[in-house]
């Protein structure tokens, strides 16, 4: 290839009009996503439309395939509960991932030994697999656990784990999710915080002002995209609630991953409504995320 | 979704120590409720971690003795007769195969997306995000029937989930490093009379091998700390260090093995962690 068109097809990086772009150049283009694409979309779109089909009678383990609700309907009324409880312990270990990791954000942004330190702490969880936070949370919070060893407090220790609450459930998520925040968080805030920060401060505006009005809509964005995983994560996470829940009521995934090992004829497709009804909630959280999204004009 | 993960993990995210100017700098009162703020999140943080590097070296720790009264390896003992080496094994390879698949899958789209924008990039972005919003326990539902018609050995199907669950991660950070990806360079060297092989090796790697190891780092989490999808559609066949860590901590008394195993899934990617930091730190990367 000549040393001209090399320059003009290789480092053109984006052309403002499609019209500047070769019709083969942009194919090619396309192309370079083509992998990724399809195996996603086998997944993604592939498994939802195979759980959705028998979650409705359509691909039974035996007998005629059947349009049919009953898979929701079963247990109408555990589903309802699991719904409300997956929300209960999904939004409250959210609320306080966000708290915990926006104090931890505004920690790391202020720079020196304590920024370093909590952003080294915080790192050192991230890499902790949930199945690892649980059991080790376990640890922390039976009532055998370390916790109760180092207060004494034998049979006075409450039912954190296995109660009543979700005690240990909420915080094993909390933890978990609160240094994904405070890094996520912290990264929007370090590329653009301190000028207007600065800005700010010569305008007189003290420190609460500052947080009010500069650091917490600039890390708005960053809060809204987070906070929204980690609710999804949570919400459709099924280990912790396993490990450190109580056997009822059960959470969706709990419910779900029960009746897909049953070994009921029936019990597959409830398995897969349960599923359905979780994805729904939780593309329904994402869609709310994304229209909160649009409406903060730092976002565009 | 396996796991949930900061794409800026190990990326310069802090200000410089000058970052605090006279204009914002705290007084007395504020350095101190600051200090004290984070040494809570300093133990927040860290204190889950405590007990299991009690628990690793505890032979006996009866209830409710504050502190083991033996110490020992007993506890590594017990978990490599468990299978823990094996397992060790097994989590390792699957980190580094969906590590591998993914990382060159994410920077192909990452260079569609950023290279060449149209009117799919948006449809496109959209899909690859997809995984984040969509719990992994509800695709494997439906995948399993697939996966077992079409044959598909259960290895790769493991392998294919845990790559589509990274692809957001590895296609998110690479497209970042390709805005940020400064093309004058690329047109120096071909203006220079370097080949497209050149520029690629010379230039274009140099300068993308910072995210590229994040990249590859994420995914290998994603593959490392997966428990669902491999007990689902690995079916027990392939067994890994959280399926052990589960297996150990849902039944009673196994507390030391249950820290061991945990320990154990924790020092490889700490270990990385700690290398892609150190090697940024020492100037080896920009």
């Amino acid at each position: 290839m000549p040393a001209a068109e090399v320059l003009t097809a290789r480092t053109r990086p984006r052309p403002r009009t499609a019209a500047g772009h070769g019709t083969k150049a942009r194919v090619q283009g396309l192309l370079l996503a083509v992998p990724a694409v399809l195996l996603v979309a086998f997944v993604v779109v592939g498994g939802s439309a195979m759980v959705a089909a028998q979650s409705l009678g359509l691909m039974p383990l035996v007998g005629r395939p059947e349009l049919s609700t009953a898979a929701y309907t079963a247990h109408g009324g555990d589903l309802l509960v699991g719904v409300g409880l997956s929300l209960a312990i999904a939004g409250a270990s959210t609320v306080l991932a966000c708290l915990i990791g926006f104090a931890a954000a505004l920690i790391m942004m202020q720079g020196r030994w304590c920024g370093k330190l909590v952003a080294a702490m915080s790192s050192l969880s991230i890499p902790v697999p949930h199945i690892v936070g649980a059991a080790t949370a376990g640890l922390l919070l039976a009532d055998s656990g370390l916790l109760a060893r180092v207060f004494g407090a034998a049979e006075r220790w409450p039912d954190v784990v296995g109660g009543q609450w979700w005690l240990a459930v909420i915080f094993e998520y909390a933890w978990k999710e609160s240094a994904f925040v405070g890094l996520v968080v912290a990264g929007t805030l370090a590329t653009r915080s301190v000028d207007y920060e600065e800005t700010a401060a010569l305008l007189g505006a003290g420190r609460l002002g500052r947080l009010r009005h500069v650091l917490l809509p600039l890390s708005l964005p960053a809060l809204i995209i987070s906070g929204t995983i980690a609710f999804i994560y949570s919400f459709g996470s099924y280990e912790v609630a396993w490990l450190l829940g109580r056997p009822y009521p059960e959470p969706l995934p709990v419910m779900a991953l029960r009746l897909y090992n049953s070994v009921t004829l029936t019990a597959r497709p409830e398995a897969a409504a349960v599923a359905v009804v979780t994805a729904v909630v939780s593309l329904g959280a994402a869609l709310v995320a994304l229209a909160c999204l649009r409406k903060i004009p730092l976002w565009r | 979704m396996a796991i949930t993960l900061p794409p800026g993990l190990n990326q310069q995210t802090l200000p410089k120590d000058a970052a605090q100017s006279g204009l914002t700098r705290s007084r007395a009162g504020g350095r101190i409720l600051r200090s004290a703020t984070a040494g809570a999140l300093a133990v927040w943080f860290v204190l889950p971690l405590v007990p299991l590097g009690l628990w690793v070296f505890a032979d006996r720790w009866s209830y409710p003795a504050p502190l083991p009264q033996d110490w020992g390896l007993q506890n590594v003992d017990s978990a490599l007769s468990r299978g823990a080496a094996t397992a060790f094994a097994g989590s390792l390879g699957l980190g580094l195969v969906v590590s591998a698949v993914a990382t060159p899958l994410g920077v192909l789209a990452a260079r569609s997306l950023a290279f060449h924008p149209s009117r799919w990039s948006a449809p496109v972005s959209a899909l690859l995000f997809a995984p984040l919003a969509l719990p992994a326990f509800v695709a494997v539902f439906g995948l399993n029937v697939l996966l077992v018609r079409l044959q598909v050995p259960s290895y790769a199907g493991v392998v294919l989930v845990l790559t589509v669950y990274a692809l957001p991660y590895t296609t998110y950070v690479m497209r970042l490093a390709y805005a940020a990806h400064d093309i004058g360079f690329d047109e120096e060297a071909c203006t220079l009379g370097a080949t497209q092989g050149q520029v690629f090796l010379r230039v274009q790697f140099p300068l993308i091998a910072p995210a590229l190891a994040r990249a590859a780092f994420l995914a290998f989490l994603v593959g490392w700390s997966d428990y669902l999808v491999t007990l689902l559609i690995g079916g027990g066949s392939l067994v890994t260090v959280p399926l052990l860590v589960a297996s150990a901590a849902s039944g009673a008394g196994n507390d030391g093995i249950v820290a061991v195993l945990s320990v154990m899934a924790l020092v490889p990617p700490l270990g990385l962690l700690l290398g892609l930091t150190g090697r940024r730190r020492r100037g080896g990367w920009s």
